[in-house]
């Protein structure tokens, strides 16, 4: 199978998730090859899971004032919040056959890509099922699956920097609870590349890249006009509306 | 009346439950961090709860709960029909202000 790899580049939140679904339609219909893709996230944003409620999970007021996007994906999941200069995320869309018919075994297969990406760097990560991957028992990457239609997604970040005082201010968490004892106990559940090794997030990004690629036949390629202008088109009538982002 | 209740299932996920009841569960909404495949199938699983008198075990509404996971081939991870119906009871009694 011969996989298009797209290299890192930054999108707004909504078209971040718009491209992965207009690839997901594009491999279901046989008119796009299995991809990964690399990319950031401009403005800074956070993704809530499909099932999480926006208003429960984010603080708008303050997305706004600071200038933050925010987006529900249509994966399952953990609020996130992918700091422009904080993390690396990918997607990974291919026919569902490609992987493994178990869902912590299919999780298990690619997190194992993440794995090999750091171990580029000197990194020794583990798998925790359900879709974490951790460090020194702190988790540096989370990963959510769907499929739908034979085809699998799967998309995840890898945390470069982790600035836990702004998460805490975009993520609701009662200001009562935003302790430094709390914030300490995150900062012990949680790291990042940059706590281990003094590379920049190209370097991650070059890392993960041949973690990702080891073995498998692929060329560099980006989105076809069919599929940007799918994209943009799911961008404006889906992940940019208050209907979808504020379903729950 | 309202009522709303939240969970870590064990070994899963964190679970959320927001009601509204009178003799029976009116509305129902499950919300949390879980997967579940296809994603649309929230809703009958939501939907499967309502009407059920409010009296009912934990047990009666998982049954609910197991009955449309197993005719629609829904697939449940972090999430399962046992803490659904745990949760949705524990909402009946609680008022989390979620």
């Amino acid at each position: 199978m011969g996989w298009r790899v797209i290299e890192l580049e930054t999108h707004d939140p909504f078209l971040n998730m718009s491209i992965d679904e207009a690839l997901c339609e594009g491999v279901r219909d046989g008119r796009s090859p299995p991809t990964i893709r690399f990319y950031r996230w401009s403005p800074s944003s956070v993704s809530i899971g499909r099932f999480q409620s926006m208003n429960d999970e984010v603080d708008i007021e303050r997305c706004n004032e600071l200038g933050i996007g925010y987006v529900r994906r249509t994966t399952g999941g953990g609020a996130v919040y992918h700091d422009l200069n904080g993390e690396v995320t990918y997607s990974i869309i291919a026919p569902e056959s490609a992987f493994p018919k178990g869902i912590i075994d299919s999780y298990k297969e690619i997190c194992n890509y993440v794995i090999r990406g750091l171990a580029n760097l000197a990194m020794q990560a583990e798998f925790a099922p359900i879709n974490d991957i951790l460090v020194e028992g702190k988790k540096i990457s989370g990963n959510a699956q769907t499929r739908r239609d034979k085809v699998l997604l799967q998309h995840g970040t890898v945390l470069y920097a982790l600035d836990v005082k702004k998460m805490f201010t975009i993520l609701k968490i009662s200001q009562e609870k935003v302790s430094d004892k709390l914030i300490k106990s995150v900062e012990e559940r949680v790291t990042c590349v940059s706590r281990y090794k003094e590379v920049s997030i190209e370097d991650l990004y070059a890392a993960l890249l041949k973690g990702f690629t080891q073995g498998i036949d692929y060329a560099f390629g980006k989105l076809d006009e069919s599929e940007s202008e799918r994209a943009h088109e799911l961008a404006e009538s889906l992940y940019s509306t208050r209907e979808w982002n504020f379903s729950r | 009346m309202k009522g709303s209740a939240k969970q870590k299932v064990p070994g899963g996920k964190l679970l959320s439950v927001k009601i509204e009841y009178n003799d029976e569960i009116e509305s129902v909404q499950i919300l949390g961090d879980f997967f579940l495949h296809p994603e649309e199938s929230l809703g009958k699983i939501e939907d499967s709860i309502k009407k059920i008198k409010t009296s009912e075990s934990a047990e009666k509404i998982a049954e609910r709960v197991r009955k449309i996971v197993t005719e629609e081939g829904i697939e449940m991870i972090g999430v399962t029909p046992e803490a659904i119906g745990n949760v949705v009871k524990l909402a009946m009694v609680q008022w989390d202000g979620g």
